[in-house]
């Protein structure tokens, strides 16, 4: 006898697998190379012609042949196998590959394994709604060849292993909805298999203009993921310190690499804060460290302003520890320093002369004219957006004047710009500011969206503090990173039109248009932007905003046994056989005798049962033959109505052995 | 699945009193298959892809993969819970036959239980659909080796159904058993067979040869044995009873072989074969039990069952 797993596959087996797993991988053929493509169809038809003609299935010898030629086919294209393509074509042709091998009924799993497998690549590339239903027919396909295998015999027709199908994912629905909403995720990728884009990196960079710093805005990319040793700072705190820029000339702002290097005139006022940067690449070779670093990593070196400088580009991933001092004061200026941080652009207009003029004679100290310069902003409709108006050739006048709408790098510039005016020694810093904590790894995730500009003064007694005019505008950008997906969701937002009686089909249509719209954008934001910030604002707006991190993960295992177990208990109810009253009441009569030593054996009917458990407990007599006539004369004779049973029942109850 | 130390802690599924043996949910053991831990392995990679590349829609075909694991398993283990065994009886075999043991399943849900897998150890695996509410037969063949009562020794019930990557199984112990016969040996000493013999009070019983008495007329009797001389004497209708049919009778004697216990018995059990094959009345002589001759089927499987359980313990 073939054991189960070599029966051979039926015909129709076999046509529906082969149509299944083409379609399967029909999306596929777009991605890949033709040729790939090309050599998957081929095989596939003639593993279809195969089917009627088993003369035609290949042999041995034949598959080996097959099986080099095809591997040495995504070879070709795809030498380092590496990457998103490369994965596809090398699936595509074990597909392909394992259709040709497939004879028996243990083929059906790994086959099946391969199109659940090929379906998901598919979302790599497209994430169209229509995609999502073709997958889930697929799916429901696959899974009923699964069904269809693990029987002993083949099915009559397709038809019952496709309802099993159907009602099992049915029933994996609510899981997946679970996992879904619970599963915790994670801020960055785990790896990247950077191979496939060849794009110029994006970072800050040895040069920044109006403008350069919120276009990094928008883009979600890491920047570097920082692990603490010890507590991580607060958000006011996490100022990722880049490049500094000296040289203006009115435009843009320039960093000099090439600074001195640092003197030990640092004095501490607080802790040091020890960490690892694990940096993405940038452009230049800038480390970022927090604030003041004060302890320098292998290969790289610290520039008397403070400006962490590696040998060499980082044109890789670098990880590099590094300890900072949060709280300083910084030693006396330099005098190449003091001309560097006084150095003023052409362009400087009158009206900006005459503002700081003012400043200067409301205000004692150089602490205060700061301050004085920081109401400005703050008083001024000054406001703070990723889009600001074009500005011209003299940008800095007309931001402060005119238009007033800008990102950090335009205050920070201006502001800049208006202390060397007052004579007090002042530099931009370029970095990122902020991160999000990563509840599961405890890290630090830095994106390019939290690229940030920031002004630093000379103070006397103080040295270089930081000063960062944003604040004063837009105070909630510290406490909070910008998230690339929300600014343009703006979606939903009802325009109001003026109202004129257009009829009930138009109103309809209108608020058809406007659930498809909802549809649409809920689709888009649950589903296809769900993200670890969707799932904490979900988890607030459930009430359960407590439930973060490793606890997300806890919940998740608890709701999906709790579904589980629910699942367990509807189906051991639907197993429950309904059995007749009367002989179930019997069996309880059968159990009680049995509890004295009295077994009903297979071949005893009712009346047998009587005689012998009479004849041992002739002290049982009465109750035992009155029960059991009773019972014979309600399932075999004429006596089965209301009051019979009823008396029967309290017979039963009644007898204790 | 082999561990004997753990045989005593094993949950088996045993038969009651009536001889059915039902699968309760505790009685079942379920783990996943290779498939299921390659399909574990699969998931695992979606999951890491879908992670690495932030893919909802990757997240959301994982996790459906994963639920559909879960019912599975579910499903698997249903599939065997409720199901009920017997055992009917078997026919007794000789010594080196394979005894076949015909094992009912009973479903008595409303939906079917396909793929429903029994295998004794070191056999082959037989399977079967069953049908919503019906039953179906598997025979399971066990060899004999031995002389006696071979009892129909424990087997596995499992299923894979219905995708395939759990295995749910339930070892099951039906009372019930074979009785093997020894193994016909070499041919009977010529000296016993056949052997006439009397009794002295003369052959009671059925016959034609023999007159034994008389007795009342009952309906029915055969006009010929009605004693006509005694009616005409005015004594009544009598019947003319006859008895004791002349027959070679023989006596099968344990102590007439020579050899150890089982070449006596395989002996004894090719006489028994012999002489029933003839019209020889047979009688089976053993050191504990005497079966008197006598000539029909049931006679036949007596004596063959008394050699079978020959010296066995109770």
């Amino acid at each position: 006898m073939i054991p189960a797993s070599c029966t051979p596959l039926s015909r129709v087996q076999q046509y529906a697998l082969i149509a299944l797993l083409t379609l399967t991988a029909l999306p596929h053929v777009l991605n890949i190379d033709s040729r790939i493509s090309a050599l998957f169809l081929v095989l596939v038809v003639y593993r279809t012609l195969a089917i009627e003609k088993s003369i035609l299935l290949p042999g041995k010898w034949l598959l080996l042949l097959v099986t080099l030629g095809a591997l040495g086919n995504v070879l070709m294209h795809y030498p380092i196998l590496l990457g998103r393509n490369a994965g596809v074509a090398l699936l595509t042709s074990m597909l392909a590959l394992k259709l040709m091998e497939m004879r028996v009924r243990r083929d059906v799993h790994i086959l099946v394994f391969i199109g659940y497998f090929t379906l998901v690549t598919q979302f790599l590339y497209r994430d169209d709604s229509w995609l999502v239903l073709y997958a889930l027919l697929l799916l429901f396909g696959l899974t009923a060849m699964l069904v269809e295998s693990s029987r002993s015999t083949a099915s009559a027709n397709l038809i019952r292993p496709l309802g099993v199908s159907l009602s099992l994912l049915v029933q994996a629905l609510p899981i997946m909805i679970l996992l879904f909403i619970l599963f915790p995720r994670f801020s960055s990728p785990l790896w990247s298999l950077g191979a496939e884009t060849g794009a110029a990196v994006s970072g800050v960079s040895g040069n920044i203009s109006a403008g350069s710093i919120s276009r990094l805005s928008r883009s979600p990319e890491v920047a570097f993921r920082v692990d603490f040793n010890g507590e991580i700072p607060p958000p006011a705190q996490r100022y990722w310190r880049g490049p500094v820029f000296w040289f203006s000339d009115g435009k843009n702002w320039n960093a000099d690499e090439n600074e001195e290097l640092a003197g030990a005139d640092l004095i501490s006022l607080g802790q040091t804060v020890d960490y690892s940067v694990t940096l993405e690449p940038t452009p230049g070779s800038w480390l970022y460290a927090l604030e003041l670093p004060v302890k320098v990593p292998r290969d790289s070196q610290l520039r008397s302003d403070y400006q962490l400088i590696r040998n060499t580009p980082v044109k890789r991933r670098v990880r590099y520890s590094v300890s900072s001092v949060l709280d300083y004061r910084t030693g006396p200026l330099a005098e190449k320093e003091r001309q560097k941080g006084l150095q003023l652009p052409p362009g400087i207009t009158p009206r900006m002369l005459d503002l700081v003029t003012g400043w200067q004679q409301q205000s004692r100290s150089d602490t205060a004219l700061v301050l004085k310069a920081l109401d400005y902003f703050r008083q001024q409709d000054f406001y703070y957006t990723l889009y600001p108006p074009l500005l011209g050739d003299n940008p800095a006048d007309q931001f402060l004047f005119d238009t007033r709408r800008g990102f950090c790098e335009h205050y920070a510039t201006s502001f800049t710009l208006l202390m060397r005016i007052a004579g007090i020694p002042a530099r931009v810093v370029g970095g990122y500011q902020g991160g999000q904590v990563n509840p599961l790894g405890d890290y630090l995730i830095v994106r390019q969206s939290d690229a940030h500009a920031w002004a630093e003064v000379w103070l006397q007694n103080k040295g270089w503090q930081r000063v960062d005019p944003t604040v004063a505008v837009a105070p909630e950008r510290i406490q909070q990173s910008i998230d690339p997906n929300l600014i343009n969701d703006i979606i939903g937002a009802p325009i109001l039109f003026g109202e004129i009686d257009s009829g009930l089909l138009r109103a309809m249509l209108n608020q058809l248009r406007w659930g498809a719209d909802a549809l649409n954008a809920s689709w888009h934001r649950w589903v296809l932007g769900y993200s670890k910030e969707s799932q904490v604002y979900l988890m607030r707006l459930l009430g359960l905003g407590f439930l973060r991190g490793p606890k997300l993960a806890y919940a998740m295992v608890g709701v999906t046994g709790l579904f589980i177990l629910f699942l367990t208990l509807t189906l051991l109810y639907r197993v429950r056989e309904r059995r007749d009253p009367i002989s179930s009441t019997y069996q309880k009569f059968c159990q009680r005798l049995q509890r004295r030593g009295l077994v009903r054996l297979a071949h005893e009917g009712p009346k047998d049962f009587a005689e012998r458990v009479i004849n041992k407990c002739p002290e049982l007599a009465g109750s035992v033959s009155a029960i059991s006539s009773l019972y014979i004369g309600i399932r075999y004779g004429r006596q089965d109505n209301k009051p019979n049973r009823r008396r029967f029942n309290r017979l039963v109850r009644g007898f204790r052995p | 699945m082999n561990f004997r130390l753990l045989n005593p802690l094993r949950r088996l599924a045993r038969s009651d009193n009536t001889g059915r043996a039902s699968i309760t949910p505790r009685r079942i053991y379920i783990l996943p298959t290779g498939n299921g831990v390659l399909f574990a392995i699969l998931l695992l990679l979606m999951l890491l892809g879908s992670i690495n590349y932030a893919n909802n829609l990757g997240f959301l075909l994982t996790f459906l993969l994963m639920g559909l694991g879960l019912v599975a398993m579910l499903h698997t283990w249903r599939n065997l819970v409720g199901l009920e065994l017997k055992c009917g009886r078997a026919a007794p075999v000789f010594v080196g036959d394979a005894a076949r043991f015909d094992i009912q399943l009973t479903n008595r849900r409303r939906w079917s239980r396909p793929g429903i897998q029994l295998q004794m150890r070191s056999g082959t695996p037989l399977t079967i659909d069953l049908a919503a509410a019906a039953t179906g037969n598997l025979t399971l063949t066990s060899k004999a080796s031995q002389r006696g009562k071979l009892a129909l020794p424990r087997f596995t019930l499992s299923t894979r159904y219905p995708l395939g990557l759990f295995n749910a199984w339930a070892y099951v112990e039906l009372n019930a058993y074979c009785l093997v016969y020894p193994t016909p040996g070499a041919r009977m000493p010529e000296s016993p067979l056949p052997q006439y013999s009397r009794s002295q009070m003369g052959d009671r019983g059925v016959g034609a040869d023999d007159f034994t008495g008389l007795r009342h007329y009952r309906p029915g009797d055969s006009p010929r044995h009605i004693n006509w001389k005694a009616l005409a004497r005015e004594q009544g209708l009598q019947t003319k009873l006859f008895g004791g049919d002349r027959a070679e009778k023989c006596w099968l004697d344990w102590h007439r072989l020579q050899g150890d216990t089982e070449q006596r018995l395989s002996q004894l059990c090719r006489g028994v074969l012999d002489a029933s094959g003839g019209d020889i009345e047979f009688g089976l002589k053993l050191p504990d039990i005497e079966l008197k001759p006598a000539r029909s089927q049931q006679h036949r499987l007596n004596c063959l069952s008394a050699l079978a359980l020959f010296a066995e313990p109770k």
